[in-house]
């Protein structure tokens, strides 16, 4: 009698705290009623928020449910959604990619920040990527019967992986946001795929890269150009995998890195910031059998180039007054003299001097010199 | 062996279980806003006070007879007016801090991951476990700490590893010497958790001798070196900045881990498992206020009864946990005033009674102490 107490008693807390069927919990989700989102895309549109959601393909590639709604706010819009599929309920724990518009990410950055920080489903390690126009356009438009805005971005993630682009999560974003006032974020674009052949039922928009989009503390602050963008992931980031045009030759990066050091003036104040790439790349292919540069010229059109990007890069982040390639951090790393780096940093970054060098050796040259 | 005792290691699992409450409550946010990236140095300055509590705990432990605690020796040494006096501000302590520890229990596991309930549901489980628990053997709860220790020692290492990927350990530098005093007072929130170990000082008669010490300094040492890691490993994934803003820094972080396609989330499990360390903090603190109440009113050692019994004095304990609710009522406060209590007023109040409160009836009792004679392990004097 005492131990089928003591069975009912353990197993009372088990059925009524579970999170299943007849639950005390008001958290319980049936699975059947569930719809998984995989991708959101996050628009500022004046006051209102414009959220559009794509769950993926379902099994049996059934075609992805595409949605978009208008709310005041980013919740306000996430209850709109949720009216337009009732007999469903959205399911937003298991989020892989995170669209922000270029409005939403000038105006609202913060805001989808502290957003995932309070909600208990979405995660910090949501992949994050700035479009360049709609994120709604993003998600909607590039969906069609056999393929939706989740497939394209888990392509594009594996090709970025491949190609020396890296996709940031809301977390690392985040952590370079809060400790050195700038970050960068992979932007892309939809576009026509002007020279692609499309067969009759691929009919929606591509997702290709466009280059980094410079976060500040306060939201977007700039587009970078693909050069810049080059210059910013050799700068911040592994650049393996990057394709450059230099002479007349496609090569790609087999390998590079970059030390940031700050020097300070016989007085003992920051002066200058010294930059020192490495880089090695390969031959790809020649753009021109007629092409006559020896594999010595094109180390040093190749050096030349980068400190170019580079160069410009950094330039970029002393303009916009932005930090987003970390240069405060790699400074402080680097000098032994913390606390002459440590302060007004912002003040202190658009009046420092910029020296770039670049060490660049091509590989895969063996028949340049003939 | 006397199942109502506990032994040596029973009791420092129990307190090292109890302990992973606090320390992920203050733990890393608070450290961290206080010491930026240095937090996880913060450890060794950290180490002092619970060393020197450690110390005069240590020296109340030798005049300890067999089968006293804190509650025993104060009352002796007191005097029957003081030492309640002394008893009763402990005691209301210990039911007020157990209620604190219930509520913010409760929000925790509703702000990360039942957000649509009532933390009521919670609180008023968990006491109900904690009463349960508290009505039978302390010997049994111990047994109990020892198996949760394995789990959420288990899971923090689990949790430690698998986000290691996301680990950046450049955010755990510059640090200069300009950051010493930072990485000093990064140190009070890491101590005020290792002291709250002073409060299981009334459960000592629990204990089987030998009173060797080694165990206390270990479970001490143990909680702080967690601590480090803890604050090390969080900030080399979200840095020192987004650390000490993020809500729950540390089981956000858990929310990222993913054991491939299979699992992508675990968060719910382990943050689950932590309630498993509020319950016996709350559980231990209620015995320990029973303690301290038990010895003013020279009521018989509770384990001694059946655990339905109402004799002995055991109706207390239902009056105390209807306390620690009531307590945990008080508590029933807006997230942002909650979170004021939990970073500076109560480990603050803790490190006063638990830390300063012994320190003080350390000095005091220097006179009793010359006079008392030490008790052996068998209970014999020198």
């Amino acid at each position: 009698m005492r131990r089928s107490l003591l069975i009912l008693y353990v197993s009372l807390p088990l059925l009524l705290l579970s999170g299943c069927g007849f639950s005390l919990s008001a958290d319980r989700h049936d699975a059947e009623r569930l719809l998984l989102i995989q991708t959101m895309g996050l628009d500022s549109d004046g006051d209102r928020v414009r959220m559009s959601v794509s769950t993926g393909l379902g099994p049996d590639d059934k075609p992805a449910l595409v949605m978009s709604a208008r709310g005041g706010g980013i919740e306000d819009a996430i209850a709109n959604l949720q009216d337009l599929s009732p007999e469903n309920q959205l399911f937003y724990a298991h989020v892989q990619y995170l669209l922000l518009g270029q409005e939403a990410a000038r105006t609202m950055l913060n805001d989808v920040i502290q957003w995932v920080d309070r909600s208990p489903t979405l995660r910090m390690d949501t992949d994050m990527l700035i479009v360049k126009g709609l994120a709604a356009d993003a998600v909607v438009d590039t969906s069609d019967e056999n393929t939706d805005v989740t497939a394209r971005l888990a392509s594009l993630d594996r090709q970025a992986s491949s190609t020396g682009w890296t996709i940031y999560t809301l977390r690392e974003i985040a952590a370079e946001l809060s400790q050195g006032d700038g970050a960068l974020c992979l932007a892309v674009e939809t576009a026509k795929a002007e020279n692609a052949v499309f067969t009759e039922d691929m009919q929606s928009d591509a997702i290709v890269p466009a280059g980094y989009a410079a976060l500040g503390r306060d939201g977007l602050v700039a587009f970078l150009t693909p050069e810049q963008s080059m210059g910013a992931e050799l700068l911040t980031g592994d650049p393996t995998g990057l394709l450059i045009n230099v002479a007349d030759s496609t090569m790609e990066v087999l390998d590079g890195s970059a030390r940031i050091d700050g020097t300070l003036s016989p007085d003992g104040r920051p002066e200058a910031i010294s930059v020192q790439c490495t880089l090695r790349t390969g031959v790809l292919e020649k753009l021109r059998r007629d092409s006559r540069l020896s594999p010595e010229q094109l180390d040093a059109a190749l050096s030349e180039t980068v400190a170019g990007w580079v160069t410009d890069c950094v330039e970029t982040a002393q303009k916009t007054g932005c930090d987003f390639l970390g240069l405060k951090n790699a400074v402080l790393r680097s000098s032994k003299t913390l606390d002459r780096w440590g302060e007004d940093w912002n003040e202190l970054l658009p009046t420092l001097s910029v020296t770039v060098s670049v060490e660049a050796r091509v590989d895969r040259s063996y028949d340049l010199a003939e | 062996m006397d199942d109502t005792r506990m032994t040596r290691k029973q009791f420092a699992a129990a307190i090292l279980v109890s302990l992973l409450s606090p320390l992920l409550r203050l733990l890393p946010q608070t450290a961290v806003s206080l010491t930026g990236r240095g937090a996880w140095l913060s450890a060794l300055p950290a180490l002092v006070p619970p060393l020197v509590l450690g110390a005069i705990l240590a020296s109340f432990q030798r005049y300890m007879r067999p089968g006293e605690g804190m509650g025993g020796l104060l009352l002796r040494w007191l005097g029957p007016v003081i030492g309640r006096a002394v008893l009763a501000v402990y005691a209301a302590w210990f039911l007020f801090y157990g209620g604190f520890i219930l509520r913010s229990g409760a929000e925790r596991l509703v702000s990360t991951i039942y957000p649509s309930s009532g933390q009521n549901l919670f609180v008023v489980a968990t006491i109900f476990l904690c009463l349960t628990v508290a009505l039978g053997q302390l010997g049994a709860a111990a047994r109990t700490a020892v198996l949760m220790r394995a789990v959420l020692i288990g899971a923090l290492a689990v949790v430690l590893i698998l986000s290691a990927p996301n680990m950046d350990p450049d955010r755990l530098s510059p640090l200069g010497w300009n950051d010493t005093g930072h990485i000093l007072l990064g140190a009070l929130p890491l101590a005020s958790v290792v002291t709250v170990a002073g409060a299981f000082s009334f459960l000592s008669g629990y204990v089987q001798p030998p009173k060797d010490r080694r165990w206390l300094l270990g479970t001490m040492f143990l909680l702080t070196v967690l601590g480090a890691a803890i604050c090390a490993a969080v900030v080399c994934v979200f840095g020192p900045e987004l650390t000490s803003t993020l809500t729950y820094p540390f089981f956000i972080m858990i929310r990222s881990i993913s054991l491939g396609d299979m699992v992508p989330r675990i968060e719910a499990v382990v943050i689950t498992a932590w309630v498993g360390a509020d319950f016996l903090l709350c559980t231990m603190l209620l015995r320990c206020a029973h303690e301290a109440i038990r010895t003013i009113f020279h009521l018989p050692v509770p384990d001694r009864f059946p655990m339905g019994s109402l004799r002995g004095g055991r109706w207390l304990l239902w009056l105390e946990a209807a306390a620690v609710f009531g307590c945990s009522l008080f508590f029933d406060l807006p997230p942002w005033q909650l979170r004021q209590w939990s970073d500076w007023y109560i480990p603050l109040a803790s490190d006063i009674v638990l830390f300063g409160g012994f320190a003080l009836l350390w000095l005091v009792t220097i006179p009793k102490r010359k006079k008392d004679p030490v008790c052996t392990e068998n209970g014999g004097s020198q």
